[in-house]
């Protein structure tokens, strides 16, 4: 007989959601983590995308500490002083609530909370020393030296997934598994805020930049409106930095806060938060087998997040894996059957969401966000032709089609080769 | 087997509490509570008793129904049941009453072989309901000890005072108050949390105790706050002094062996 029906490792999104799925549903379930309150150490971008949670939490949108909703989308190319800024905003995100700006040190608290609430034991402050595996079999945790034991064990220990390394369920990670994010809270007043960023009524604004001044580095940026912060950070493929020798990567979240065109928005601010976390981009390369014998794994453990350089989203996706890993082990609870051969469900499941839907339409699309030139020559083409087409100089205007052919082959694109690459990232994104 | 008890309190963290510029008070809602850090020495120097010589570890506390989580905390650390004294009678109390409910709890419970009390809170700085419990209860008292063993039916105690370390042995029932870092306490394990949440708390409210509602609480308190100032630090006097002084200054240091070369 096991101390519980299930242990979950890790009260983030995938885990908590698989707790309170489970305990609602009348399982005796062990939650842990790490951190005091349950989940202080998480962090992530700060936007939740979706309605996932709708599903075990119906009235998550009046009850979560959310922030502000997102209607307005922004995509930036910046050069060294220029911005070209993509500005979407809509009345229909406003009327649909697509996506939420979150403090992680207050979300995954509450939604800790959550699980505690519908019945699950939440011990916050254990760090579990490894997984205890018997006849091939995962049965629990072990901590202290001392065995707890379930039925089935959910791991959604984060993207460094320790306990599923070394019990060898997953392979170590790889440089070209992660990148790395860093990021910052900065205080600031909800009027400056809402004047600077043209926002009204818990509205906010989520930007993605492509950092085009970094040479060869491939840096992401983000800055997110929070009710009285910003959440902005840079996000830079592991492998990319290794090779360029970066060792002072918060360097880079400093240049990205100096950028003429960021400074202004962030001026007066007080950093409350600094903080950095891998986030697996790896995508199906880097997925582990997702269950087995007493076991299943979730959320970043299993490399579950997802960037196209338009979309940068993970906690959505923790989320719908908590769930389904929580359906699962309820079927199997009912079969009493744990075993790889039952827990199966859990895949399968996930293959007819976007979870794993999106991983594989998907499966190619680092080449399109690590390609240098999205970095190092797309930004500079889109100035050049912006400075072409806009700047009144005295001199006869051109086509666009001349204005396009000259800026190229004065970034050394050749006409074929860059169609080709359009065609590329075309196919991929 | 000893029969012990813990006297805890919750208190915020006094590391997340700020000064409100503006109204010049306290501001703790950003403060977490945690339990007082000297009464996790009180338990620690008692669990380390037990493990010694056996014995069954009582935690109590008097506070509202959320301090539970710090009687959890120390049985997630090896005390064997806990003891949450809430009542809305007994809220505002000072020291005095304080004293008065801790330790009519104590005899509701049967009495204590010995109670174990932190040298004061962080949040009052008292130092008096240890103390105040062994008066009422007419037992000995050791204050502010930093070690106990046991011979029975005596405690031996050991306390720092100016220049010497003072050794006693007071009698059984006792009543003593743990310094500050007087030991180290040990990590609650996943095992033992897991027991002590199963378990929860025991509440005993003014029903059990039966205590008359004007020795009680803030009506049993004689103490009265009749106004509070905010201490404003004087810009200290600062001398400029150049690189000669600054040689000088070093070199007395060197001759007085203060600093090495």
């Amino acid at each position: 007989m096991s101390d519980f029906d299930a242990i979950v490792v890790g009260a983030g999104n995938a885990g908590s959601s698989a707790a309170i799925y489970m305990a609602s549903k009348g399982l005796n379930v062990l939650l842990v983590d790490r951190a005091d309150p349950p989940g202080a150490k998480n962090l992530s971008g700060g936007v939740l995308w979706g309605n996932d949670l709708a599903q075990i939490l119906p009235k998550w949108q009046s009850e979560a500490p959310l922030e502000r909703f997102i209607n307005n989308k922004k995509l930036g190319f910046l050069t060294e002083k220029s911005s070209f800024m993509l500005d979407f905003k809509t009345q229909i995100f406003e009327e649909n609530k697509v996506g939420y700006t979150v403090l992680r040190s207050k979300f995954d608290p509450w939604l800790a909370k959550k699980a505690k609430e519908a019945g699950a034991l939440v011990i916050p402050g254990i760090t579990v020393e490894s997984l205890a595996i018997k006849d091939r079999k995962v049965i629990g945790i072990v901590e202290s030296g001392d065995t707890i034991t379930a039925d089935v064990t959910l791991l959604a220990e984060g993207v460094n997934a320790r306990l599923a390394i070394e019990a060898g369920l997953k392979r170590p990670l790889r440089d070209s598994d992660v990148s790395l994010g860093i990021k910052e809270i900065i205080k600031l007043s909800p009027q400056k805020i809402e004047d600077r960023f043209n926002l009204k009524n818990n509205s906010g604004v989520a930007s993605e930049y492509i950092l085009g001044f970094l040479g060869e580095l491939n840096v992401g940026g983000f800055l997110y409106t929070n009710k009285d912060s910003l959440s902005l950070g840079v996000v830079v493929p592991m492998e990319n930095l290794r090779e360029n020798g970066i060792t002072h990567s918060y360097d880079l979240i400093e240049m990205f806060k100096e950028h003429p065109s960021i400074a202004p928005l962030i001026e007066g601010g007080q950093v409350a938060e600094y903080g950095a976390h891998l986030i697996p981009e790896g995508g199906l390369e880097m997925m582990p087998k997702l269950y087995g014998n007493g076991y299943m794994i979730l959320g970043d453990a299993a490399g579950f997040a997802f960037s196209n350089g338009l979309v940068l989203q993970g906690m959505n996706y923790a989320i719908l894996s908590g769930i389904k890993a929580g359906e699962t082990a309820v079927e199997a609870k009912l079969r009493n059957n744990f075993s790889e051969q039952s827990l199966s469900a859990y895949e399968e499941k996930l293959n007819s969401t976007y979870v794993l839907k999106d991983l594989k339409t998907f499966k190619d699309i680092r080449k399109v966000t690590n390609n240098p030139m999205m970095y190092n020559t797309y930004p500079k083409l889109l100035e050049s032709i912006m400075l072409e087409t806009l700047w009144e100089r005295g001199q006869p205007k051109k086509k666009i089609r001349d204005v396009l052919s000259s800026c190229a082959s004065n970034l050394n694109m050749g006409r074929i080769k860059t169609l080709r690459e359009f065609y590329y990232i075309y196919r991929r994104m | 087997m000893l029969k012990m008890a813990v006297m805890i309190k919750q208190v915020p963290d006094s590391q997340d509490i700020t000064i409100d510029p503006v109204t010049k008070t306290l501001n703790r809602t950003q403060a977490r509570n945690i339990v007082n850090p000297p009464d996790m020495n009180a338990l620690e120097a008692a669990l380390q008793l037990k493990d010694k010589y056996g014995g069954e570890i009582t935690v109590i506390t008097m506070g509202p129904p959320m301090a539970d989580s710090a009687l959890l905390e120390c049985t997630s650390r090896g005390a064997d049941k806990a003891v949450l004294v809430t009542d809305r009678v007994f809220a505002g109390a000072d020291t005095w009453p304080t004293s008065f409910t801790l330790a009519t709890t104590a005899e509701y419970l049967g009495g204590f072989d010995i109670i174990f009390c932190g040298e004061e809170t962080t949040d009052s700085s008292t130092g008096h309901v240890g103390p105040g419990i062994a008066e009422f209860l007419g037992v000995e008292q050791a204050t502010y000890i930093h070690s106990i063993d046991y011979q029975d039916p005596y405690f031996i105690v050991e306390r720092e005072i100016e220049g010497a370390v003072e050794t006693l042995k007071i009698g059984k029932p006792a009543v003593v108050t743990v310094v500050l870092n007087a030991n180290n306490p040990r990590r609650p394990t996943l095992k033992r949390k897991i027991e002590a949440f199963r378990k929860g708390v025991t509440t005993i409210t003014n029903k059990e105790l039966k205590l008359r509602p004007e020795c009680v609480g803030l009506k049993g308190s004689p103490t009265v706050v009749k106004d509070m100032k905010t201490m404003v630090d004087k810009p200290k006097d600062t001398v400029k002094i150049g690189p000669e002084e600054i040689t000088k200054v070093v070199e007395v240091l060197y001759q007085r062996g203060i600093v090495k070369c």
